[in-house]
Order: C-alpha cells, then structure tokens, then sequence
C-alpha cells in the first residue's frame, strides 16, 4: 500500500504549484499519510454501520474509544513528561530540578547509548559516546546522584530502557531512601520493538527481551502495584517509515507476545499481569489520521482484553499511552518549523486523548535540546492545557463522520497487519527472522525515493528550499570531560566495593537466569552490591549470545 | 574489457543506533553504479581494516551524534596507519556548519549534513573520484 501523504493526480506538477486550485476532478486521489483513501466530504452514510454504545460510548467505559478515563482532562491533565539526560548524572540531576520547577510533571530519564548498550564508561568501546545522547548511568551510586534532591515520592519516573537493570537501581536508591516500593510510580520501557530497531551492538535476542520483560512485569505485579512494568512502544518502529495501522499492528503484536509468555509460565493471573500495561506512540504528520489512531488503538486494545483473553477488570483494557511528536518529520534546515510541526503533532495527541506527552525540542534534528528549546516544548504544551480550550470536552472530534470513518478503517487494516504477524509466529519471531526490518527497510528506502522526488513534501527541504539557510540556531554540545569524570568515579568505585560480594551476586544471578527463575531479585541484589550496569549486561550477553542486526544493507 | 567499479564502505562508527541514513545513501550510491559495501556499527579500526580488505577508493561515514569530532579523525588515523590515507572520507549526518573547516582540515573530502539531496552526494562522488585502474 502506498504510504505517501500526498495528493495522486495524473498532473502532479500543477497540483503542486497551485495547491488552491482543483485539480483534474475524477483524477485526483487523497490519501492519508498511511495510504488510506480520503473522501472529499463525509456524510452521515460513512458511519450508518457504527453502533453507539458498541463502538464507541462514553469515556471511562468500554471500549474506550473515546477516552481511557471518565472525566479525561477535567479530571486529570496529561503529564507533560521530556525524555531527558546528558553529560553526568550530576548535571542531569540539575536538569531535571529545572524541568520540575518549570512545572514539567513527570521525569523521564533517557540514559546515553553506552548505558542503553550496556557498557560501563569505562568499556574502551564507548569513550566517544559517554553522555551523548543521554545520561551515562553504571552503578547505583550515578542512581544515587541523578535522583538527588527530587521527590521520587510524588513525582513519576519514566525509565528509558530495558531489562530492568536501570529501575533495579531506582528501585534500591528507593528503599535506601525509606521509601515504599510499593507506592512509587512510573514506568520502565522494556519493550523490544523499540531496542530491536537500532542498530547497536551487545543487543540480546528477542527471545531475551520477552523474558527479561515479563519477569519484570511479573515482579512489579507483587511488589511494585503503581508502577507501570512496561511501556508497549511503537514510536521508533514508526520513525522508521512504519504508517499508521502498521504501527498499531506491530504494538498490539507485542502485547499478546508477552501475554501468551505468561500464560505459558502461569505465575500471575493474567488480569494482574497485564492490569499496568502502558502504551508509547509517535504523534505523526497526519493530524486527523493520528487522532483517529488513538483512538482506534484504545478500541482495539480494550478488544485483545475482554474478548480475547476475558478479563474483565476494566483498568485492564484501558490503553493508556504516551505519545511524542514524530522525531523524523523534524528536519534540521530551519529548525523553527520544527516549532510549528511539534505544536500540531502534540496538538493531536491531545484531541486523541493521550495521559503523556512529549514535545520534542525544535532542535531535535540538530542536537540535544538547549535550554531554550526545552523550555518552549514545556511551554508548547501548557499553552494548550491553559490558554487554548482543548480540553474543555473530551473527545472533541468524536461523532465526526470523518473520524468515526477513519478510526474504523485504521482499526480494520492494524488487525489485519497485526494476523499477518501473529500468523508468523508471533513479534519475537517476526523481529527474529528479520521480517520486521525488511518492513523498515522497504519503508525507509521508499520514503527516501519519495522525498527525492518530491511525492513526500517537506517545506523547506524539497518545498520552497532557499538557496541558502536563512538563520542558525544555538547548539547544545555535550560536555567533552564526562567521559573522562564517569571513568574515574567508576575506577574509585570499583577500589571500594566489596569485589568478592560483586562477583557472588553475579555469579547467583547467572544461575537464577539459566534457572528460569525470575531475574528481578537476583539483579537487585547485584546492583545493591555496587555491581556495574555492565556487568549485570554481560551477564545477559554470556547466557543469551548477542543478536546480530538483520539489516546488512 | 570492462572497467574497473569505484568501490566505497559505508559505515557508522561509535555506538548510536540510526541507520537510516547509512542505508538510503548506500543505495543510492549503488543505483548509481557503484560497488558498495555496507558495513553498518564499526569501531573506527574496524572501518579501517575492511577498508583495506576490500580495497575501496571511498569511506562513507554517517554519524548523527554529536561526537563526530572525534571520531572522524579517529578513523581517519587508522586509515592512514594502514596506508589507506588516500581514500576518499566522506560524511554525512548531523553536522554543525561551525566544524565543518576543522573536519575538511582533519582530511575529510565531503560534508553532507542530513537533508542533502541525494543526487548531489552521488554527483560528488562522480566528480572527484578518480576511476580506479
């Protein structure tokens, strides 16, 4: 299916010189940026088979397709919540003190890519990668650091990552604090679409994802009831040219990949396990079709609960989800349209009823965000809660013969998407067999061939380009010394600790791992002993061999 | 007797995880006619050993973090100490226009930050690399 957002005519080039004026009638197609054929007008006629109460109903009641929550935003306004973290744990930690002063309402920690792979700073691997990207985190002593002073208590925390290593260190910093486990919340990401995407080495295969992820969901289940253990996220599978309905269908994959896991193990009822799943989307270019996604998600989602696995606890079905405008439609020539594209994408994030978003920096296809950039995402998104009405009623476009039409067709083509999966086998499979990427790379080479020709329009990239860029904007670049201050913390701490009980916690860790047994209370025990990030992580390397990247051009 | 192809490695060096770039100006390269071999993550010794092995005229590098001031030279370096110093750098990715003398200084011959036409990457390569014999 053609995954364009632009105008088929048999005269492109007079479409596109005089947008305003009709092209040649019976000729023209509209499509949705997923390929979805738009219809000039919508009438009455486009919704006749839509049964109220069955497909759509009130908010707060299945199959919530029009808002997870009865009272929406007039009950509770969306977390604005920025992925963030660079340079040091201490300078982050500052960060962070701003963003919650500027009233920002979640912290989310993005760790940089040597923690994301996880190799410890001084790993001779990642010297050039210390605190780009993120923030470098290799002991619960940077844990320590990065949370100093922030109210952990009432704040919720978004941990950028997976296998559960990072929130092991929340966790104990946590318990060292006095604080309840018990009542904290947040969540963990952990879901394996949106590491397998990368190409990266030390990855583990999917089959480790599944496993490290449903142990931790399963643990979270007992001992972490307000956390939420896992985050469903198809946000860099659709950065990569997935549409629409691909990227629902490939989320909703994941899910009954994790939950036939557990009902293979039987652990944990399965009303429990899955009662804290959360969900992560891109907002994209396509405004009404991103709304319709939403919302077509929630109905779906509520679906694969009820109907398929039975159950009927109604905080189960609910698809709660945080959504970030698309960082791949954000170009890095005039950086300020990105302004403009992030305030539409969040835009409709909002009338699609997400619980937590975020506004990339306008610079994102530039640099980390610089101070200023931060603060006008924040801004971008409490203007809408507070000056524009948005949320004045909830589901504003519901009941619009449009919407209803195009949530129902993006519902009808993610199940199907979603069978063609599932009829392989399952997502880990489909990711395992490269599948899934040769979908990337199709979509990414197809996107590349459209925007060279003109198909895809971007302003100011292959529409109304100037000669010459007309302004630069301040650049953030990383502090050159992290490396250097992370090697020598991580020296000092590897003289202190107690290297005996490091190598015993590791070595019960490996055995619980090749046990079967749940990870989570072996991986505590390790990073309370002051055993590295890295460490633990090649524990997960030695039993599970590292995954090859199926992309080889 | 047919000629002989011009033939680039095209490779990320560090850790970060895009690919996209690498891969739609690989293909490019190859509808172009050239010989392309997609390395994919590499250290910078490893860029510079394949480089070697496979024989190439041209490196292409694609980095989108901000650390390409290090690694670049980096790579270079390794290049040279294998005698491969007169192959062809080009990069491509998030590039501050304030590096870019440094970076032609440090050796590389081609700089193409992300958004850059395809065509002109493939019309540079036709233009300055020379036809191996």
């Amino acid at each position: 299916m053609d995954r364009s957002s632009t105008k088929k005519s048999t005269d492109q080039s007079s479409t596109r010189n005089n947008p305003g004026q009709a092209a040649t009638g019976a000729e023209t197609q509209h499509l949705s940026n997923s390929g979805i054929p738009i219809k000039e007008v919508y009438t009455p006629a486009d919704t006749a088979d839509v049964d109220y109460d069955k497909d759509v109903g009130l908010p707060g009641e299945p199959p919530y397709t029009r808002g997870v929550y009865r009272s929406m935003y007039r009950g509770q306004l969306w977390t604005i919540r920025r992925l963030s973290g660079f340079n040091t744990p201490e300078d982050s930690n500052k960060l962070y003190r701003e963003e919650y002063a500027l009233g920002q309402t979640g912290l989310a920690v993005a760790p940089d890519i040597s923690t994301c792979v996880g190799m410890d700073c001084d790993d001779p691997r990642v010297s050039a990668d210390v605190g780009h990207s993120g923030v470098p985190l290799c002991s619960i002593e940077d844990m320590e650091t990065l949370l100093d002073g922030l109210p952990i208590e009432r704040v919720s925390t978004y941990l950028a990552e997976k296998h559960g290593i990072l929130t092991a260190m929340y966790f104990a910093v946590a318990e060292a604090r006095g604080l309840d486990i018990a009542q904290l919340r947040g969540t963990t990401a952990n879901c394996m679409l949106a590491w397998t995407v990368l190409n990266l080495p030390n990855q583990t295969p999917p089959q480790a994802y599944l496993r490290y992820a449903v142990d931790f969901i399963e643990w979270c289940s007992e001992h972490a009831p307000k956390w939420y253990p896992i985050s469903f996220d198809s946000y860099n599978s659709r950065d990569l040219g997935l549409n629409a309905w691909q990227e629902l269908g490939i989320l909703f994959a994941t899910t009954v990949d994790y939950i036939e896991e557990e009902k293979r193990r039987g652990r944990v009822p399965l009303d429990r396990f899955v009662r804290r799943f959360s969900f992560n989307t891109a907002a994209h270019n396509d405004f009404f079709e991103e709304i319709a996604k939403l919302r077509a998600a929630r109905r779906m989602w509520s679906k694969i609960v009820r109907e398929r696995y039975g159950i009927e606890d109604p905080r189960c079905g609910q698809f709660r989800v945080h959504v970030q405008s698309s960082g791949s439609t954000h170009t890095t020539q005039e950086p300020y349209n990105n302004l403009i594209r992030i305030a539409y994408q969040v835009l409709a994030g909002v009338l699609g009823g997400a619980q937590s978003i975020h506004a990339n920096g306008y610079d994102e296809g530039v640099c980390l965000p610089t101070d200023q950039s931060m603060l006008l995402s924040i801004r971008t998104e409490q203007i809408l809660q507070f000056e524009t009405g948005v949320t004045n009623t909830i589901d504003p476009l519901g009941g619009s013969w449009y919407m209803e039409s195009l949530t129902n067709e993006l519902e009808k083509h993610a199940w199907e998407y979603m069978q063609k999966i599932e009829d392989m086998g399952g997502m880990a499979r489909a990711i395992a067999s490269g599948w899934v990427h040769n979908e990337y790379k199709n979509a990414t080479i197809e996107r590349a061939s459209k925007t060279a020709s003109g198909e895809i329009p971007i302003v100011g990239v292959n529409k109304f380009r100037l000669e010459k860029e007309p302004y630069r904007v301040p650049i953030f670049r990383p502090d050159p010394q992290s490396p250097q201050v992370q090697i020598e913390k991580l020296k000092r701490l590897r003289e202190r600790r107690d290297s005996a009980r490091v190598a015993q916690s590791l070595e019960k860790l490996e055995e619980a791992t090749r046990r079967g047994d749940n990870v989570m209370p072996a991986t505590i025990e390790a990073v309370k002993a002051y055993a590295t990030l890295g460490e633990i992580a090649n524990v997960q390397l030695r039993v599970y061999g590292e995954w090859p990247f199926p992309i080889s051009g | 007797m047919t000629e002989k192809k011009i033939r680039i490695l095209m490779a990320k060096p560090g850790l970060e995880g895009h690919w996209v770039g690498l891969l739609v100006v690989s293909r490019a390269l190859r509808d172009a006619g050239y010989e392309v071999i997609y390395g994919g993550n590499m250290r910078p010794e490893m860029i510079a050993d394949t480089a070697v092995q496979e024989d190439v005229d041209v490196v292409g590098l694609s980095i989108l973090s901000a650390n390409y001031m290090q690694l670049v030279p980096e790579t270079i370096e390794e290049l040279r100490k294998r005698g491969k110093g007169d192959v062809s750098v080009l990069l491509g990715g998030i590039i501050f226009q304030e590096d870019i003398d440094q970076l032609k200084q440090a050796g590389v011959a081609g700089i193409f930050p992300s958004g850059t036409p395809l065509g002109d990457i493939v019309d540079f390569v036709r233009k300055t690399v020379r036809q191996p014999v």
